[in-house]
């Protein structure tokens, strides 16, 4: 019993010596305390850290990107409020403005002179036997004394 | 159109405006007037035509119109008119009291041809 506890206590200090011989030799290697050895070279980039810096420029990039599209859209959403509000005041204008027209339209009254458009269009329809009998003595008296003003 | 178709349109519907007295008032004014033989000529055709003592007077005893004018055309023209008249009465009463009345013996002896010539007609 005694020799196997024996054995078993130089196998375990066995295993101490050699743990803090490998730590010493890593030390003077690298100055990086996560430095580790694969096969003999030594990495000298600190893989873990730049991995992780990698992966927050990535999400940075992406949250840029991302908010890049949001303030995008925040643009995008005030230019399209902007134009859709002069659209709309555009559209109240015309519309008030039509009104207005019908308004003034419907408040206008208009008159045809259709005696006077005739004898614009049919001069000498003006002076016709059956138009001029339809005439006052005076207004034939008129209308001769013009046509002959040298025999007045 | 010209003027004179214009005045000729005019004085037709003077011949049958309904305010007689001011038309024949104003056909005497113009018309009777007119330096132009055609208007004289178409208004006392025009004036024989309402065959009215009011417009037979005008051309019948009035010296330089209707038969009395000095345009032979006017004239004859208007002796025609006379002529053509269904009714005559009015017109031979004016020219009866021409012959006894007028001053003018001028005037009488137009108005005795006239009224020889209607008696035949």
């Amino acid at each position: 019993m005694q020799i196997g506890k024996l054995s078993l206590h130089t196998t375990k200090s066995a295993d101490k010596t050699n743990a803090q011989q490998t730590n010493k030799a890593s030390n003077k290697l690298s100055t990086n305390p996560f430095g580790v050895s694969f096969k003999g070279n030594v990495i000298q980039a600190d893989v873990f850290e730049g991995t992780k810096q990698a992966s927050n420029g990535i999400a940075e990039k992406s949250k840029m990107f991302a908010s890049a599209v949001v303030s995008g859209i925040n643009n995008f959403n005030e230019s399209f409020k902007s134009r859709m509000n002069s659209i709309v005041s555009f559209g109240k204008k015309v519309t008030t403005d039509v009104f207005d027209k019908i308004e003034k339209i419907g408040s206008t009254e208009i008159t045809f002179d259709m005696e006077g458009i005739k004898n614009k269009l049919f001069p000498d329809r003006e002076y016709s036997v059956k138009n001029l009998t339809n005439k006052s003595v005076d207004e034939l008296h008129t209308m001769w004394t013009d046509l002959t003003p040298a025999a007045v | 159109m010209e003027n004179i178709n214009k005045i000729r349109n005019i004085i037709k519907a003077l011949g049958e405006h309904q305010d007689s007295q001011a038309a024949i008032a104003l056909l005497t004014e113009l018309g009777t007037n007119s330096p132009d033989d055609e208007i004289r000529e178409l208004t006392a055709q025009t004036l024989i035509k309402k065959n009215t003592h009011e417009s037979l007077r005008v051309v019948l005893i009035s010296k330089g119109k209707g038969i009395n004018d000095l345009s032979a055309r006017v004239a004859m023209a208007s002796i025609n008119e006379l002529l053509t008249l269904k009714d005559k009465t009015e017109a031979i009463k004016i020219l009866d009291d021409t012959i006894k009345m007028h001053s003018d013996e001028e005037v009488r002896n137009t108005a005795r041809s006239v009224r020889a010539l209607m008696t035949f007609s």
